[in-house]
């Protein structure tokens, strides 16, 4: 468990100015998920899982994920973004008990 | 040069703190809304109050034409379900993709994600992996800038439920 929070980001190899890139992210994370106890009745407790994404490039948020229990467990992301500068993009993951993790890449041109 | 390094060094110190100060405070101001949001997205309900909480009585109209919804016929393991949807819109200042939900109908909690584009994605598209109760429907519904829903929809076969509880 003490890997919680490694956040993993993948890039093409290679991008060229104005190519819409796809990008895949991973951050390892338990997403706990509902409990119930021998009543079938759930267990109120503060679940700890992994609630808002945000992904910003060049210091700008380019999308955001709101994001429920219903992803699973090690949650795996996708999403695109124009390159127009080389420059950093970050993607920050927010759990409801305070964690921030977060990952950063280089873009640059080739 | 001698005059001009203490004016350097004072500009890199006066710069280094400011973005500091920035820093403190933009954690500050996103970690809370990260949580309010939680609160409002993620309940336990059927998908019929989840879809009236979230887009009221506006009219949902059908969206095969654009919308691609990219999901296994058969999951085998429920708990990990990949999925991506991808929406043939344009992405400019005025007219883009706004949000993107993914609402799985038949799991305790159905609004499984909403994504929230701008412009600058370039493409309307999002794919994460999420995790299906029991065999049952799961829809795309995509919200334009002008505020058109678009909602396109197939039925997964779950072998293996991945939800517990």
């Amino acid at each position: 468990m003490s890997d919680i929070g490694k956040v993993r980001l993948r890039i093409p190899s290679s991008i060229r100015p104005g190519d819409v890139v796809q990008v895949r992210s991973l951050v390892i994370h338990p997403m706990e998920r509902i409990e119930r106890d021998a009543q079938g009745k759930i267990v109120q407790k503060n679940y700890n899982y992994i609630n808002k994404v945000i992904v910003t490039y060049l210091g700008k948020t380019v999308a955001t994920f709101d994001t429920t229990q219903s992803v699973a467990e090690n949650p795996f992301f996708s999403f695109t973004f124009k390159a127009t500068d080389p420059g950093q993009l970050k993607v920050q993951f927010l759990d409801t008990t305070g964690g921030r993790y977060e990952g950063t890449v280089e873009i640059k041109f080739s | 040069m001698t005059d001009n390094h203490p004016v350097t060094r004072r500009a890199v110190l006066g710069t280094l703190g400011a973005l500091g100060v920035a820093a403190a405070g933009g954690g500050f101001v996103a970690g809370a809304p990260g949580k309010a949001h939680a609160q409002a997205l993620g309940q336990n309900e059927s998908v019929q109050d989840a879809m009236k909480r979230l887009f009221g009585d506006k009219p949902i109209k059908d969206g095969a034409a654009i919308i691609k919804l990219d999901l296994p016929l058969i999951a085998e393991n429920g708990a990990v379900v990949p999925i991506s949807v991808s929406v043939d819109s344009p992405m400019t200042a005025t007219s883009y993709v706004k949000h993107i939900y993914v609402v799985a109908d038949k799991n305790r909690i159905p609004i499984v994600t909403r994504v929230t584009l701008a412009p600058e994605a370039g493409r309307a598209f999002m794919g994460a992996n999420i995790r299906l109760g029991e065999t049952g429907d799961v829809r795309a519904i995509v919200e334009q800038s002008d505020g058109t829903l678009l909602q396109v929809k197939r039925e997964v076969k779950v072998t293996v439920g991945g939800c517990g509880g």
